[in-house]
């Protein structure tokens, strides 16, 4: 069969090796101490996610106020640390402001395909094999489109704006998900411990809350740490193409569009916003790597 | 030889179902647009007649299931609707650029695959060097820098100051179309495509290629006094089925980038033609990129897969 | 010194000899010294088992005999070959000795055939590297020989066969033939029938004594079955955590045994004599790759024979009988006819 073919896979550095990956169960007993990914990434999250809420207290500017004496100022101009975009309006202002569209452009999305994903991804795995091959089947379809390319056909259709960036990521985000939680929904069914909870008479609700729920929990979560760097990168380059949040509001993606329109005048100056896009996405591969050590996940299972 | 055709007809009957998944969606997303269809097409001063009498005509009021299948018939025949911006075939449009984006396409790839490769090979075998560590790094951060960013950086490096490349069109101006030309107008999007794959692939690359070093194999052709060279030859030789995999994922993400990159650079692919209608609300036009993809996805993988039956007699069984 | 000269006069002329041979697994936090000086050597066409339980070192001293040293992996002491000090040579002469002067056949024929060639061609290319066959079309009429000579029924389908197509059976015979391709001088076995089913474990060993008889080569047979060794070995050397507990000729070893550990592992294997529930078993456990060693005799904490200087000098090897060495001071200084017979 086609396996995936997208980056997601990418986001959860499968390993591609010849023999079968080792399955190694995970215990919160492990957790010593905090690995410098979780310190690192989690500090930096955290940073962003403070910056955002915080933006109308440390903006230095209004992010939608500019003048056209005040154009294209560079890097480092008095009064506009990170210089003016083709409007005069201040860069830096804007990308603090813009942190807010788009954190929760990469955050929300993830969150909804996850619980979506977790869910058709614990039926195919919990479900009898031709539900499996239905619903496993049905999401690759989903994978065989380049991401962007669908995430763009779903948002040209309905429209730019923040909540259909959120509705159409939310889509591409879904298959690998779900394929992450059916393939930890098979390991688990084959678990002795669940042999045991069926034959003391739990109910399947009860099974699956208090014994199935935290055990695919550690890898999902995981996963979907990565991939919220992976939606943030999607996010603003939608924005990019003009299917994010309408201007003149600023969000990162929109910005770096509006920079590159003068490339050859200021060329630095585009790369700031494009900074804001790595840092953020770095920060949660970061954070995503950490964790992975923390709960001691190994990504190959992914495959 | 028989095996092997039994082996390719399965692959290619897998293909089947994944295809007719790929037309839903795409229809799908036609019927996703909001409000009526059919306001836009109507002048102001419609009637209800005509309103009727359109609907009637587009088979809007036939069963969705039907209107599917009539989508269906029309667009294997090769009638993709008609680009509202262009007003004309959006089959045609497409095809015509998805030629220029397997240019661009196909040379990141290659870049990625040589680089990946490169890097990987360096990083198994020598893993405690620094080229090992430098490759980690590498594609630990490579997915955080998106191909819009790579593509402006490079452009900011090898453009602005210093016209080293050009960072715009695929042939220049004067209307040269030697190969040379092309080459030197293909090499900063190909980079900008490429970078982040080649990270990709020099860290699944070289986890395959320490996996097979390791195995015993390996182990018994050093006992059989084989030379390192030829042990390394042969150790590579079995991580190509892995390599094939890591070339497949690459496909979706480098048809993905492309739409970045060819904005950014102008070049005159699928890309720069969605780019276009975008902005256009050319709907017809975006689903036509959109399904070429798709197909153009599901194709390679069948390939991929084909190859790894004819690299790994074991996948053939 | 070399003990080996003192197994009897027919190791005079050996073909082999290990001299003071140490294997240590070293890591930034550890060392292990897996194989801790062991000395021996072999006759030209005789068998020599080195038996021993897993971690006993013997693999690692198998391996060490090829200088098939890995990262991390350190060797001590002295391989002779005839004229030739293996240990001494550069890697590029390795190249020649391994595979050509001395081979191996590994435990899991599955794992240590390439998956992805077919069996011809890796026959082939062992005798075109080793300078046996130049020509191709030579080569493979020669490998097609070989395969027929391991007993391979239909040699020229098993030639365009991938290792897994064949049985397992059929792929260690397979490896066998890449092994004697070399007609080697030495052939070394690490358990080559451990990963077979019984029935075909002893028309494999039956090849061994075949092609031995043919090709004139020495054997050391690794292995932990105290049957394989009885069956196929002129002589035995018992290691235990890492050292030579016992050497000598089979019969002298096996039967007579001179060191409490090879009672043991004799009377651990049953016979048709053996009655139910007398199946002996020896108490506790070797000391692993991790553990301290002892200050003296390694065996001592598990022996009921040992007296208060087994726990403070490693007792050395010494003659217990006409080739017959033995490092147990106590049971040299006892009985022998009664060990012979104890439970330990």
């Amino acid at each position: 069969m086609s396996e995936a073919t997208t980056a997601y896979d990418m986001a959860a550095e499968v390993h591609v090796t010849s023999g079968q990956p080792e399955r190694r169960s995970w215990h919160l007993s492990r957790v010593r101490a905090l690995p410098p990914g979780v310190l690192i990434g989690g500090g930096i999250v955290s940073i962003l996610v403070i910056v955002a809420i915080a933006a109308p207290l440390i903006a230095p500017d209004d992010p939608q106020a500019g003048s056209l004496l005040t154009r294209l100022q560079g890097v480092g101009t008095s009064g506009h640390l990170l210089g003016t975009d083709g409007q005069g309006r201040d860069v830096l202002s804007r990308l603090i402001w813009g942190a807010r569209p788009s954190l929760i452009a990469g955050i929300v999305p993830v969150a909804i395909a996850g619980v979506i994903g977790t869910a058709l991804g614990a039926i195919a795995g919990f479900g009898g094999s031709r539900l499996r091959t239905l619903l496993m089947r049905s999401l690759d379809v989903l994978y065989a489109f380049p991401a962007i390319l669908l995430a763009i056909a779903i948002g040209a259709t309905l429209g730019p704006g923040l909540t259909n960036v959120i509705v159409s990521l939310s889509v591409i985000l879904i298959p690998p998900i779900a394929r992450i939680a059916e393939s930890e929904a098979l390991r688990i069914r084959s678990l002795d411990f669940m042999d045991a909870a069926r034959t003391s008479g739990a109910g399947w609700i009860r099974i699956g809350l208090r014994q199935v729920l935290p055990n695919i929990a550690p890898p999902v979560i995981v996963y979907c740490t990565a991939l919220v760097g992976l939606a943030i990168v999607y996010a603003a380059g939608l924005s990019f193409l003009g299917l994010g949040i309408v201007p003149p509001q600023p969000d990162w993606g929109g910005t770096l569009n509006d920079l590159r329109n003068n490339l050859f005048t200021q060329p630095w100056l585009s790369l700031v916003p494009a900074a804001a896009i790595f840092i953020a996405s770095a920060a949660f591969n970061i954070l995503g790597d950490g964790l992975r050590e923390l709960l001691d996940v190994r990504a190959d299972r992914a495959k | 030889m028989h095996r092997m055709t039994r082996f390719i007809l399965r692959r290619l009957l897998h293909m089947v179902p994944v295809l007719f998944g790929v037309t839903v969606v795409v229809f799908v997303t036609i019927k996703l647009i909001p409000g009526s269809p059919i306001a836009g097409l109507l002048g102001p001063g419609s009637t209800p007649a005509t309103r009727a009498e359109l609907i009637n005509r587009l088979g809007l009021n036939k069963p969705i299931p039907i209107q599917y299948f009539d989508w269906l018939r029309s667009t294997l025949e090769g009638n993709f609707g008609t680009s509202i911006s262009f007003q004309s075939s959006a089959g045609t449009l497409v095809f015509n650029a998805f030629r220029n984006t397997m240019i661009l396409a196909g040379a990141a790839l290659i870049l990625a695959l040589v680089g990946g490769f490169v890097l990987g090979a360096i990083g198994a075998l020598w893993p405690k060097g620094m080229a090992g560590r430098v490759t980690s790094a590498i594609s630990t951060f490579s997915l955080a820098i998106p191909q819009y960013s790579a593509g402006l950086l490079l452009i900011v490096l090898f453009s602005v100051d210093h016209t080293w490349l050009p960072s715009g069109g695929m042939h220049s101006v004067t209307g040269s179309t030697g190969f040379a030309d092309l080459l030197r107008h293909l090499v900063l999007p190909a980079l900008a495509a490429g970078l982040a794959p080649i990270g990709v692939v020099a860290r699944m690359f070289r986890a395959a290629l320490l996996d097979v070093m390791g195995q015993e194999f390996v182990q018994s052709m050093r006992a059989r006094g084989l030379r390192r060279t030829t042990i390394i030859r042969h150790a590579i030789h079995n991580t190509l089925p892995a390599l094939l995999t890591i070339t497949g994922l690459q496909i979706g993400y480098l048809l993905s980038g492309v739409v970045f990159i060819e904005t950014i650079f102008s070049w005159p692919g699928l890309g720069q033609l969605v780019y276009g209608a975008i902005s256009a609300r050319d709907l017809p036009l975006i689903q036509a990129g959109v399904l070429i993809s798709a197909v153009a996805v599901v194709l390679v993988n069948v390939i991929v897969d084909v190859a790894h039956g004819f690299i790994d007699p074991r996948v053939r069984q | 010194m070399s003990t080996a000269v003192a197994m009897d006069e027919r190791t005079l002329g050996a073909t082999l000899t290990v001299d003071d041979l140490k294997v240590t697994f070293a890591n930034k936090r550890q060392r292990v010294e897996a194989v801790r000086g062991v000395t021996f050597g072999i006759a030209p066409g005789r068998t020599l088992a080195l038996l021993g339980e897993s971690g006993s070192g013997k693999s690692a001293s198998a391996r060490a005999i090829m200088h098939l040293d890995n990262r991390g992996v350190e060797l001590g002491g002295q391989v002779r070959l005839g004229d030739t000090i293996v240990s001494a040579l550069s890697e590029s002469e390795l190249q020649k000795v391994r595979g050509g002067l001395i081979a191996m056949v590994p435990q899991d024929p599955t794992a240590s055939l390439d998956p992805l060639r077919r069996v011809g061609a890796q026959i082939v290319e062992v005798l075109r590297v080793h300078g046996i066959e130049t020509n191709r079309r030579a080569a493979r009429d020669s490998a097609m020989n070989l395969l027929s000579r391991v007993g391979i029924p239909d040699p020229s389908r098993v030639m365009r066969a991938f290792p897994h197509e064949l049985s397992g059976g059929m792929r260690q015979r397979a490896a066998i033939a890449v092994a004697v391709a070399c007609r080697p001088t030495v052939l070394i076995a690490d358990e080559p029938t451990t990963a077979l089913d019984v029935t075909v474990q002893a028309q494999v060993l039956e090849l061994f004594s075949e092609l031995q008889a043919e090709v004139g080569m020495s054997i050391i047979m690794v292995t932990h079955d105290v049957g394989v060794a009885r069956e196929i070995a002129d002589y035995v050397a018992v290691m235990y955590a890492g050292r030579l507990v016992e050497i000598g000729s089979v019969d002298d070893v096996l039967e007579r045994p001179a060191h409490p550990y090879t009672a043991a592992l004799v009377d651990s294997v049953p016979t048709p004599e053996t009655k139910r529930g007398e199946l002996h078993v020896i108490p506790g456990r070797p000391p692993g790759p991790g553990d301290t060693p002892q200050t003296g005799c390694d065996f001592a904490p598990r022996c009921k024979f040992a007296i208060a200087s087994c726990m403070t000098m490693p007792p050395p090897l010494v003659p217990v009988g006409t080739g017959h060495l033995a490092a147990c001071p106590v049971v040299d200084g006892l009985v022998p006819a009664e060990l012979a017979g104890v439970a330990v």
